[in-house]
C-alpha cells in the first residue's frame, strides 16, 4: 500500500481557493476513482470533487468550512502499490518536474560562474556594499551570476539581476520571495529601482500658461496616459492569488482581476500581495495626477480601467442570505466570503462606479394572461412549464433590437461604447447561497416554447448549483423577477458592464382606468434601471414603452 | 532631579550604554530618529570600562616592562620598577578620556542621554528607575526598543566576588597592589590575558583549567604557542582541575582547593584567586515578560538577522544577544538595529567576525579553519608563513607563531586566517577585509607591502597557499 496525497484541484472558477463546504467521506471509507469526495463553494459555484484514486481514505486535511488554496493537499489516500498514477495526480507531478527542470536550466543558463560563486556553503562572493546594494534593490544574490574574478558578483551584476529582476522572479519562483521584514518595520519600498514611479513629474516641464490651449491639452492627455500605462486594470478574468493576497486586494478596495501581472501558476495569471499594494498606489497616484491636470487644463476625461468582462450576479438588493437547517443563529458573526462576497463585491462595483437611474411604469398584461393562459397546455403537452418570463424575455429581446444603446457596455479604457450583436439576457435567481443569473442567449433567435424549456432547465440547476459557470457568462442585459417574492416596484442594481435591468414587479389585477371607468385589469409593474453614462432617461422610458406595447399586445412577440 | 513619576516618549529607546548601545543610539540619532538612551552605571559599558580598554592598558604597561626587563639581547640591561597605583591611575585616565568621548558624541549627535536602570513595564514602555535615594523614576515611551544590556562574569560556587581574595575580572583591573601569588580559575582569553599581566608583573601565577589545554576553541598549533610562552613566564598550569573552594590560611593569604574529575583534591597556595571562567548575559535587570520575552535556555534574546527579537519591535545586539561576546560584534549589531528601526535594508550580513586575544604572542583569527573549510565542502588550499622568517619580527624580537591562510583552491577567494604572533589583532583586519571583499589569495598576494613590515607575512602566506611564496618553502 502506498499513501498518495490529493490536492485541491484548479476548480475552474479562476480562483485560488475555495471553501470546504462539506466532506462526503470519512478516514476508512472505501472509495474509487471519480467518487465525489468533498463539495467545495467557490467564488461561483459548489462543486464536488471526485476522488482520482481507488483506495481507502486515510486522513482529511481540511476542516469543513475551511478556505483551502488551490494546489493544497486535502486529503491522503492509501492505494494498492500497483494503482497507476491517475491522470490528475500524474499531470500534476509532470508540472512540478517541469518547473524543477525549469529552474534547474536557469541555473545552468547562468553559467558556469554562477557554480563558481555559489560556492559550498551557499556563499556567495560579494563585497559588503553590493550585499547592501542587493537588498536595497531586492535581489537574491545566489541567483546572481558575478562577473568578477572568480565570479565574485559586483554592483553591475547586481543592477543588472534587479532590471531582469521581474522576469527572473517570474520564471523562477512561483512564490514571493520571502520578505524577511516583521510587520512592525516601517515599509522599505520594494519596487524595482526602474520601474517609473508614477507620481513623479517631469520636474522641468514649462508651466502651461506658456503654451496654446490645444496643445496644453494634448500634452496633459498624454500625460494622463502615461501615468495611466502604470496603472492601468488588466481587466482578466480569471486571476489565481493566495486567501492573504485576496484580503490584501479586499482592503486596498482593488478588484484582483485588474492587477496587472507577468506571473503566471499552472498557466493562470497570479497576483501577489507585492503586486496588489504596487498596483493601489499606482492607481491613487493616477488618480491624483488627473485631478491635477484636470485643475490645470480644465477637462481631461476621466479615462478608466479596462472594464471586467461579463460578470454574471445580478443587481438586487432583495437576495436572502445564506440558509440552513444548522445555519448560523443570530448573535453569530458569519464569514463574508464565497458567493456572498463575490455577490457583495460585484454590487459594490456596479454601485460605485455605474451612475443609475430608474424609471418606473406599468402596463395592462390582460391579453398576456389570456394568451398564456391558452398557450400553457400546449406547451405542457411538450413536457414545458410556461411562465410569464419567457414573454418578457422576447419583449426586452425586441426592445433590445430597438435601441442597441440599452443592449451595451461601456468599454472605459478605450473610451468606447460596445453594441452587442448578441441578446443575451440573464434573469437574475435566488439560490440558498445568494444571487446566481443563468444566461439565456440568443433570446431573439428562439421560440417562447425553446424559451421557457431552456430557461426552466438552467434555473433549476441554478438552483442546485449545478450550473456550469459559462452558463452564467456572457449576458447583455438582465430581467429579475422581484414579483415572484412579492412587491410592485424595486430599484434594481445594474448587472455590471450591462447597460439596463429590468424588475418586473407581481402580474396582479389592479385598479385600472380603461374607457374612463376604473376596472380590475391584470398589470405588471416595470421598473427600469440605466447606466446613465450609455443612455438618458428618454431612452430607458422609450425602451419600456416598447416593451408595454408588445406585453399590452402580446400576439406581436408570436411575430418575434 | 526628577521626583515621582513623569513620562516621556521616544522613537528609539536604547538599554544599555556598552559598544552595542550607544553605537545603535548614536546612529540612530543619526538617522534622524529621536533617541534616548539608559545607562544605569557607567557609559562604554563593560568594554570601556571593564573589560577591553583597562585590560589592554595593562597588557600594554606591563609589555613595557617586561620588555625592558629581557632585552639583554639587545644590550639592554633594566629593572624597572612598577608602581601599580600609578599604572591604575593612567589606566583610569585612559577610561575617562573614552567613556567621556562617548557621553560627548551621545549628545553632539542628540541622544537624550537618561542615567537610571530601564524595565519594561509593557511592550511599550519602560520605567527608569534613577540611581540613589530619592531620585524618582520615569516612564518612558518606545516605538522601537534596542536591548544591549551586555554580560558580567559568572561566579563560581563557592567564590563570591564580594569577598576580598576573590577577583572578578573587574576587580583584578583594578588593583592598587600586585598580589605575590595568584590562583586564575579559567584558561579562557580573559584568563590567559590577565595571567599574562600579572606574570609580567612578577607575580606567581597558577591557571587551574577544568579542560586539557588552554584557549578551548583555538586550534592546537596556535594555542600551543600562546602556552609555550606563558609557561616561559612561569605560569603553571593544572589542567583538568576544577576549582571547588578556598579558605584563609595561616601566612595571611588563602589556599585555593581544587577537585578533579575522579575526585582527586589538589590546594594552591595564594594571595588572590581571580574567577574568569566564562560571562553570562545580562537580563534579569529588564523584566523582559513585561515585554512579552524570554530569554533562551542560555539567557541571550535570540534575534533574527536584522537583529529583532520575538517582537518585531525590541531589538537585542551585543552579549545579550549571542556568541560570540565581543565589543566589535556588539557596534556591528547596534549599527544594524538602529538602521533597521530606521527603515533601511540593513542586516547581518558579514561573512565573519574576527577575533583576538591579548596575550603574548596574540592570536587573532577570522572566518574559517582549514577544518571548517573542509567541513563546508571547499576544497581548501592552506598556506603559512612562521614569523622567524620575517625580517619585521626578527627586528621586534618576537618571532614566535605564524600567519596561516585558508582560501578555496578552486576559486582563490580567501575564507579564512588564523594568527599568532606579534600584533596578531593588528595584521588580521587585512585577512578580514579580504573575506568580506571577496578577494583571492592572488589579491591579497598581488597587493604590495610595505617593507619590512610584519604584514608582510599575510602576503607571504597568500602567497604560499598558490605554492609561490619566495621567502617559505613552498608546500
Ligand atoms: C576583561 C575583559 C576583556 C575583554 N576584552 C575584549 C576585547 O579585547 N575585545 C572585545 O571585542 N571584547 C572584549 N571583551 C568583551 C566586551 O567587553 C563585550 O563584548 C562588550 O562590552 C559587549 O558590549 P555590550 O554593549 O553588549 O554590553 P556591555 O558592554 O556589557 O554594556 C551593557 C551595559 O548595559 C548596562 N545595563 C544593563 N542592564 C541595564 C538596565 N536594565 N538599564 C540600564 N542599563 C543597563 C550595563 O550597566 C552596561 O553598561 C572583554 C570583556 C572583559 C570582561
Amino acid at each position: 500500500m502506498t499513501i498518495r496525497e490529493f490536492k485541491l484541484p484548479d476548480v475552474g472558477e479562476g480562483v485560488a481557493e475555495g471553501e470546504l463546504v462539506q466532506w462526503l467521506v470519512e478516514p476508512g471509507d472505501a472509495v474509487s476513482e471519480d467518487q465525489p469526495v468533498a463539495e467545495v463553494e467557490t467564488d461561483k459555484a459548489l462543486v464536488e470533487i471526485p476522488s482520482s484514486y481507488d483506495g481507502t481514505v486515510k486522513e482529511l486535511r481540511a476542516e469543513e468550512g475551511e478556505m483551502v488554496p488551490v494546489g493544497d493537499v486535502i486529503i491522503t489516500f492509501e492505494v494498492a502499490e500497483e494503482a497507476e498514477e491517475p491522470e490528475a495526480a500524474g499531470e500534476s507531478e509532470a508540472e512540478e518536474a517541469t518547473e524543477a527542470e525549469a529552474t534547474e536550466s536557469e541555473a545552468t543558463e547562468a553559467e558556469a560562474t554562477e557554480a563558481e560563486t555559489t560556492t559550498p556553503g551557499e556563499r556567495v562572493f560579494a563585497p559588503p556594499s553590493t550585499r547592501r546594494l542587493a537588498r536595497e534593490l531586492d535581489v537574491d544574490l545566489q541567483s546572481v551570476a558575478g562577473s568578477g574574478p572568480g565570479g565574485r558578483v559586483t554592483d553591475a551584476d547586481v543592477r543588472a539581476a534587479a532590471e531582469a529582476g521581474t522576469e527572473r522572479r517570474t520564471a523562477e519562483s512561483p512564490e514571493p520571495r520571502s520578505v524577511t521584514f516583521g510587520s512592525g518595520t516601517p515599509a522599505v519600498s520594494r519596487r524595482e529601482p526602474d520601474e517609473p514611479t508614477v507620481s513623479r513629474r517631469e520636474p522641468d516641464e514649462p508651466t502651461v500658461s506658456r503654451r496654446e490651449a490645444g496643445d496644453r491639452t494634448a500634452r496633459a492627455v498624454e500625460r494622463v496616459a502615461e501615468e495611466r500605462a502604470s496603472s492601468r486594470a488588466a481587466g482578466r478574468e480569471r486571476t489565481l492569488a493566495t486567501p492573504a493576497t485576496r484580503r490584501v486586494a479586499e482592503e486596498l478596495d482593488v478588484d484582483i482581476d485588474d492587477v496587472p501581472t507577468e506571473k503566471t501558476r499552472e498557466g493562470e495569471p497570479f497576483v501577489t500581495a507585492a503586486m496588489v499594494h504596487d498596483y493601489a498606489e499606482s492607481q491613487r497616484a493616477a488618480a491624483e495626477t488627473a485631478t491635477e491636470v484636470e485643475a490645470e487644463v480644465g477637462s481631461v476625461s476621466e479615462a478608466r480601467a479596462a472594464e471586467a468582462p461579463a460578470e454574471t450576479l445580478a443587481p438586487e438588493e432583495t437576495v436572502e442570505a445564506t440558509g440552513g437547517e444548522s445555519g448560523p443563529v443570530p448573535g453569530d458573526r458569519v464569514p463574508y466570503r464565497g458567493v456572498r462576497r463575490s455577490i457583495g463585491e460585484h454590487m459594490q462595483r456596479s454601485k460605485a462606479e455605474i451612475p443609475h437611474a430608474v424609471h418606473y411604469d406599468g402596463v395592462d398584461v390582460t391579453d398576456l394572461v389570456r394568451l398564456r393562459e391558452r398557450l400553457r397546455p400546449i406547451a405542457a403537452n411538450r413536457g414545458v412549464k410556461l411562465t410569464y418570463m419567457p414573454f418578457v424575455l422576447k419583449a426586452v429581446a425586441s426592445a433590445l433590437r430597438e435601441h442597441p444603446y440599452m443592449n451595451a457596455s461601456l468599454d472605459e479604457d478605450a473610451e468606447e461604447i460596445v453594441l452587442h450583436d448578441e441578446y443575451n439576457v440573464g434573469v437574475a435567481t435566488a439560490t440558498d447561497a445568494g444571487l446566481m443569473v443563468p444566461v439565456v442567449r440568443d433570446v431573439d433567435e428562439k421560440g417562447l416554447v425553446e424559451i421557457a424549456a431552456e430557461l426552466n432547465d438552467k434555473v433549476e440547476r441554478t438552483r442546485e448549483r449545478t450550473i456550469g459557470r459559462e452558463e452564467m457568462q456572457g449576458g447583455t442585459f438582465t430581467v429579475t423577477n422581484v414579483g415572484v417574492v412579492g412587491g410592485e416596484y424595486a430599484s434594481p442594481i445594474v448587472n455590471h458592464p450591462e447597460v439596463g435591468i429590468l424588475a418586473m414587479g407581481a402580474i396582479e389585477k389592479r385598479p385600472t382606468v380603461v374607457d374612463d371607468d376604473v376596472v380590475a385589469r391584470h398589470t405588471l409593474p416595470l421598473s427600469l434601471a440605466i447606466d446613465h453614462r450609455v443612455v438618458d432617461g428618454a431612452v430607458a422610458a422609450e425602451f419600456t414603452n416598447h416593451l408595454k406595447s408588445s406585453l399590452s399586445t402580446p400576439e406581436r412577440l408570436l411575430l418575434e | 532631579m526628577v521626583v515621582g513619576d513623569v513620562t516621556t516618549g521616544t522613537e528609539v529607546l536604547v538599554i544599555g550604554a556598552g559598544p552595542g548601545g550607544y553605537v545603535a543610539a548614536i546612529r540612530a540619532a543619526q538617522r534622524g530618529l529621536d533617541t534616548t538612551l539608559v545607562e544605569r552605571d557607567a557609559y562604554g559599558g563593560v568594554c570601556l570600562n571593564r573589560g577591553c580598554i583597562p585590560s589592554k592598558a595593562y597588557i600594554t604597561a606591563t609589555d613595557v616592562a617586561h620588555e625592558a626587563a629581557t632585552a639583554e639581547e639587545m644590550g639592554i640591561h633594566a629593572d624597572p620598577a612598577v608602581d601599580m597605583a600609578a599604572m591604575r591611575d593612567w589606566k583610569d585616565g585612559v577610561v575617562d578620556r573614552l567613556t567621556g568621548g562617548v557621553e560627548k558624541l551621545c549628545k553632539a549627535n542628540g541622544v537624550d542621554l537618561v542615567e537610571g536602570t530601564a524595565r519594561f513595564t509593557g511592550e511599550n514602555t519602560v520605567r527608569v528607575e534613577h540611581g540613589g535615594e530619592g531620585q524618582g523614576s520615569e516612564t518612558v515611551e518606545f516605538e522601537r526598543c534596542i536591548v544591549s544590556t551586555g554580560s558580567r562574569p559568572i561566579q563560581l560556587p563557592g567564590f563570591d566576588f564580594a569577598d576580598d581574595p576573590v577577583l572578578s575580572s573587574a576587580d583584578a583591573l583594578d588593583l592598587d597592589t600586585v598580589p605575590d601569588r595568584l590562583v586564575v580559575v579559567g584558561a579562557g582569553y580573559i584568563g590567559m590575558e590577565l595571567s599574562t599581566v600579572f606574570a609580567k608583573l612578577g607575580t606567581d601565577v597558577t591557571v587551574v583549567e577544568m579542560l586539557s589545554d588552554v584557549l578551548p576553541g583555538y586550534e592546537d598549533d596556535v594555542a600551543r604557542v600562546v602556552r609555550t610562552k606563558a609557561e616561559n613566564l612561569g605560569v603553571g598550569f593544572n589542567f583538568g582541575e576544577g576549582a571547588s573552594g578556598w579558605r584563609d590560611s595561616a601566612d595571611g593569604g588563602i589556599v585555593v582547593t581544587t577537585e578533579t574529575e575522579d575526585g582527586e583534591e589538589s590546594s594552591y597556595a595564594a594571595d588572590a584567586v581571580l574567577v574568569a571562567v566564562g560571562r553570562r548575559p545580562v537580563t534579569d535587570t529588564l523584566d523582559l515578560e513585561n515585554a512579552g520575552l524570554e530569554p533562551n535556555e542560555d539567557g541571550f534574546l535570540e534575534t533574527d538577522d536584522r537583529t529583532r527579537t520575538e517582537r518585531d519591535h525590541i531589538h537585542a545586539v551585543g552579549d545579550v544577544a549571542g556568541e560570540p561576546m565581543l565589543a566589535h560584534k556588539a557596534s556591528a549589531e547596534g549599527i544594524v538595529a538602529a538602521e533597521v528601526a530606521a527603515g533601511e535594508p540593513a542586516a547581518l550580513d558579514h561573512q565573519a567576525i574576527p577575533a583576538a586575544v591579548f596575550t603574548d604572542p596574540e592570536i587573532a583569527t577570522v572566518g574559517l579553519t582549514q577544518a571548517e573549510a573542509e567541513e563546508e565542502g571547499f576544497t581548501p588550499a592552506v598556506g603559512q608563513m612562521p614569523f622567524n622568517a620575517s625580517g619585521r619580527a626578527l627586528t621586534t624580537g618576537h618571532t614566535d607563531g605564524f600567519v596561516r591562510v585558508v582560501a578555496d583552491e578552486e576559486s582563490g577567494f580567501v575564507l579564512g586566517g588564523q594568527i599568532v604572533g606579534p600584533e596578531a589583532s593588528e595584521l588580521v583586519a587585512e585577512l578580514a577585509l579580504a573575506i568580506e571583499m571577496g578577494a583571492t589569495l592572488s589579491d591579497v598576494a598581488s597587493t604590495i607591502h610595505t617593507h619590512p613590515t610584519l604584514a608582510e607575512a599575510v602576503m607571504e602566506a597568500a602567497e604560499n597557499a598558490m605554492g609561490e611564496a619566495i621567502h617559505t618553502l613552498n608546500r
